[in-house]
């Protein structure tokens, strides 16, 4: 549909105003990574950098255990989508496919999870991994990551599956597939850009995840990233040029995973059905 | 191997199911216990109390401050948030060179991690350096730097700026969705009509989103009700309270001033609420269309 | 072998019921179609046969074994989908090839099973394009494939050629006759098309609202219906359904009908059964193609032409607007009346059909 000239330039100015809101502030973050301390405190802030040094990403790399950080939350949200995957591929197609006693209500009663604050667990979900002797272990992260990524990973998964024409599925039943096979090597290869979504929301969370991770480490070798990032920043004060080198370094791997897979995470969630 | 037929939808959602029991229910239950008895510190026992937690904290100012900061929280980020989403989503659903890439990239901010969003705006805001205060005095708008995390007022609406402007994205993709769905046909036959844009949008577009629009208002308050990380880095509750929502008061009730049990009390009072929220919230979505 | 039995066989979706009670019983090696108007349960049916609905009573016997709990994969049968329902994400190879892998084949033979498959249906330069490059009639054809494959006893066909357009429909139609003249296996067929019920059953079922209607050959239904459902419904353009009265009775045991429609009395119509009590108002049924030159014998009857339809070689007289109260005629003469004119053409009353008031055949 063609628009008129004023549509044009409203829509205009609303992109570059979105495109200004969202860039901007990361703009100033990455060129300021790279200013001398002095520029980077003027008073006359400056779009364009006048000065360049490493030195803010020397010293983070150098002194402190930040790629220690960077590798623990490289290994929970890699361990949490896996496990996360693993076990909600099979329970979104059962809650959409088969049928079974309660399969409604056990379907509301996973979404309203999310009506939990998730402080509440915090507190004795702290306890009981003291006794279990969990803390400060990933697998501790790993097991809250995937408890909170599941139903929203379900939800999805259920609703890709239900964009499957059935015939398809019927087709498989009469070529002779038992449900497992049928999943394996017919549903799941269709619903990929909804399994790449959830993935990618998996691990984008659990990469993000700080409150338990905060509570429930205790030492910096197992410290993710989130937490020994702000960790860092409090240790020397009020150094702009290690929290903006810092924010720069971590911003990349996500960035970089995204660059990758932001297409399918996007697909699956437009395509995927909102309930 | 092969499972008997009435067993297997419970072998496919059993393991899903099994481990979300144990990670969310099982936890709440001993949250409940806690809050009945007079637990101080971690690790620490203590003894039955039943109610009198409940008790104390109810009447407790504190404790209905927080929730109040709780509920004006919750409607400014929404508020905020859907104006900001719906905006960019239309603009989204227009098709111009580079949409796809805007699509993409529109979430840039929700990829990041929070810690990264708080030391970003921290920088940007603060008051001996950014670029926001600079760029207010060199444009004559203040003298002084405005101390956006200082000022209990302003504070909370930074707050809210912040969150939503991590948020929101996540937001317009989902309402984006909702919107590709409305076929492009109608908007055709419509301007054939002689509908022009706004009579498309009030007419078409809205009440075709509005179950959408629905849904997504549900989930985003439960998810701001949530949000704690970005509060506590940056506020850490103050100044003065005036940013101490529900999620930071229990955090600091049980983890700083070692009232375990009572901060359990105050978590299964808000899960109450929230609980009680999603249900109400749920039953109105779900009414037959004739009731809109 | 391949022989299928219906016993008492009766499904509800929820509270409404769709098929009351069915018996049917089909030989081996027949090509049998299911047909009648939407939702008289044909595709229902076809479904409980291949296992993928349960009737809620009622057995099913393939090859003489009792199949009604059967799985799909188990009842030695292959099904081609109205919507093809190829796997998109294998080529064409893979589709017609997955039965097989089920059903454990060694890989040597699945490809000699796949290729000769492929050979007979003519699609061997498509094994390796993918569902979504071909054509619609040749994703049918991919869909047939993956059901010979199987080299099952029974073909189940569900309304396989109503998402192709009309060229292509003929062509599959002969394409699928030969197929079954080649494989001599037994075919179950559904559609609502009647012209693809005439033209490639042995025998028809037609159907309606979950009861059997009739079952017999083509020819038979055509020549000689049960009822007024089956008479509307076989043949095209639509039989002729006119009210009439019978007035009494002619020596040789017709009765004696008289149609105000056509202003015509006395029109002596041959019952099935001589001498059957018959009175009062009937049907009569006639169908335009029975409608002779004034010449032929038989009473005349001179009709409006309103509207006239020229398909070329014959055409369509219809002697109102409406199309509920039309009367049509088909004439294949060379030079065609003018739209208004009145035209004379005669009737036999041994072409008629008389029908009673709850629709039986009289």
């Amino acid at each position: 549909m063609k628009r008129t000239l004023r549509w044009n330039l409203a829509l205009l100015a609303v992109l570059v105003s979105l495109a200004t809101l969202i860039l901007l502030p990361f703009w100033f973050v990455l060129t300021g990574s790279i200013k001398e301390p002095a520029e980077i405190i003027g008073r006359e802030p400056t779009m364009f950098p006048q000065s360049f040094t490493l030195q803010h990403y020397a010293k983070l790399i150098s002194a402190s255990d930040y790629p220690v950080y960077m590798m623990n939350s490289m290994i929970v949200a890699t361990a949490s989508t896996v496990i996360t995957l693993l076990l909600a591929i099979p329970a979104g197609y059962a809650f959409f496919r088969m049928s079974f006693a309660g399969r409604e209500t056990l379907y509301r009663a996973i979404l309203l999870a999310y009506a939990f604050p998730s402080i509440v667990i915090l507190i004795p979900l702290f306890g009981i991994f003291a006794k279990l002797g969990l803390l400060d272990s990933r697998l501790a992260l790993v097991l809250v990551n995937v408890a909170f990524a599941l139903p929203f990973a379900i939800w999805m998964l259920r609703s890709f599956f239900a964009s499957i024409p059935i015939e398809i599925e019927e087709a498989a039943r009469l070529d002779g597939g038992a449900p497992l096979t049928v999943l394996r090597r017919i549903m799941i290869p269709l619903v990929a850009p909804g399994i790449a979504a959830v993935a990618v929301f998996t691990f984008i969370t659990s990469w993000t995840e700080y409150v338990f991770a905060s509570v429930m480490i205790l030492s910096d070798a197992k410290r993710p990233m989130p937490v020994g990032f702000s960790g860092i920043i409090g240790q020397y004060q009020i150094d702009w040029g290690l929290l903006l080198a810092g924010a720069s370094l971590s911003l990349l791997p996500v960035v970089i995973l995204f660059a990758f897979v932001g297409r399918w995470f996007v697909a699956g969630l437009t395509e995927g059905a909102v309930k | 191997m092969k499972i008997p037929k009435h067993i297997l939808p419970f072998a496919f959602i059993g393991p899903a199911m099994l481990f979300l029991a144990a990670m969310l229910l099982w936890p709440l239950a001993q949250a409940i216990i806690l809050s009945l008895q007079s637990v101080r510190s971690v690790g620490t026992t203590g003894d039955w109390v039943g109610l009198s937690n409940y008790r104390e904290v109810l009447i407790d100012p504190v404790f209905w401050g927080s929730a109040w900061l709780s509920l004006i929280w919750v409607l400014a980020n929404a508020v905020l948030q859907t104006l900001l989403a719906l905006v960019a989503a239309l603009a989204l659903n227009q098709s111009f060179p580079g949409v796809r890439i805007a699509r993409t990239w529109i979430v840039l901010t929700w990829i990041v991690p929070t810690v990264v969003v708080v030391m970003i705006w921290r920088w940007l805001f603060s008051t001996s350096g950014g670029i926001v205060n600079p760029l207010l005095m060199l444009s004559g708008v203040t003298d002084a730097p405005v101390g956006f995390f200082a000022n209990p007022t302003i504070a909370f609406a930074t707050l809210v700026f912040i969150n939503s402007w991590r948020w929101f994205p996540f937001i317009t993709l989902m309402m984006l969705a909702g919107l590709t769905r409305i076929p492009r046909d109608l908007y055709e036959a419509a301007s054939i009509d002689g509908a022009g844009p706004w009579k498309r949008f009030s007419r078409i577009t809205w009440p075709l989103l509005a179950p959408t629009l629905g849904v997504l208002l549900v989930i985003g308050t439960l998810l701001s009700f949530n949000v704690f990380d970005i509060i506590w880095l940056l506020t850490a509750g103050g100044p003065a309270d005036s940013t101490r929502t529900l999620p930071v008061l229990i955090y600091e009730t049980a983890f700083k001033s070692y009232r375990m049990s009572e901060a359990a009390a105050v978590a299964v009072l808000a899960t109450v609420f929230l609980m009680g929220f999603a249900l109400l919230a749920t039953r109105w979505l779900a009414r037959p269309p004739e009731a809109r | 072998m391949g022989d299928v039995t219906l016993s008492g066989i009766s499904k509800s979706f929820g509270n409404v019921q769709v098929i009351p009670g069915l018996d049917l019983s089909i030989h081996a090696g027949e090509f049998v179609v299911f047909v009648g108007p939407s939702g008289c349960g044909k595709s229902t049916l076809l479904r409980m046969i291949a296992g993928l609905e349960e009737p809620a009573s009622g057995t099913i016997e393939i090859a003489g074994r009792d199949v009604t709990q059967a799985e799909p994969a188990d009842r030695q049968l292959a099904m081609v989908f109205q919507t093809y329902a190829l796997y998109p994400h294998m080529n064409v190879a893979q589709n017609m090839e997955f039965g097989l892998e089920m059903a454990k084949m060694p890989k040597a033979e699945r490809l000699k099973a796949v290729k000769s498959a492929a050979e007979i249906l003519q699609i061997t330069e498509l094994m390796d394009r993918k569902p979504r490059e071909l054509s619609g009639g040749q994703r049918q054809r991919v869909a047939i494939g993956r059901a010979i494959v199987r080299n099952p006893a029974l073909f189940l066909f569900d309304e396989p050629l109503s998402n192709l357009d009309a060229e292509l429909r003929v062509q599959m139609r002969l394409e699928i006759a030969r197929l079954h003249s080649e494989l001599s296996a037994t075919m179950i067929y559904v559609t609502h098309d009647q012209t693809e019920a005439m033209t490639m059953a042995d025998r028809i079922v037609v159907l309606r609202k979950g009861v059997i209607e009739q079952v017999g050959r083509p020819r038979e239904l055509y020549t000689n219906p049960d009822n007024l459902f089956v008479a509307g419904f076989i043949g095209s353009p639509r039989m002729n359904l006119l009210r009439g009265t019978v007035t009494g009775r002619a020596a040789s045991g017709a009765a004696l009908v008289d149609v105000p429609q056509l202003s015509l009395s006395q029109l002596e119509v041959p019952l099935r059964v001589a001498d059957s009590k018959i009175s009062g108002q009937v049907t009569l049924g006639l169908r335009p193609e029975d409608f002779t030159e004034p010449a032929s014998g038989g009473l005349v009857v001179t009709l409006h032409a309103r509207v006239i339809e020229d398909l070329g070689g014959s055409a369509y007289i219809y002697s109102s607007t409406g199309r509920e109260d039309a009367i049509v005629a088909e004439i294949s003469r060379r030079v065609l009346p003018k739209v208004g004119d009145f035209l004379d053409l005669g009737i036999r009353g041994r072409d008629c059909f008389l029908f009673g008031a709850d629709g039986d055949r009289l």
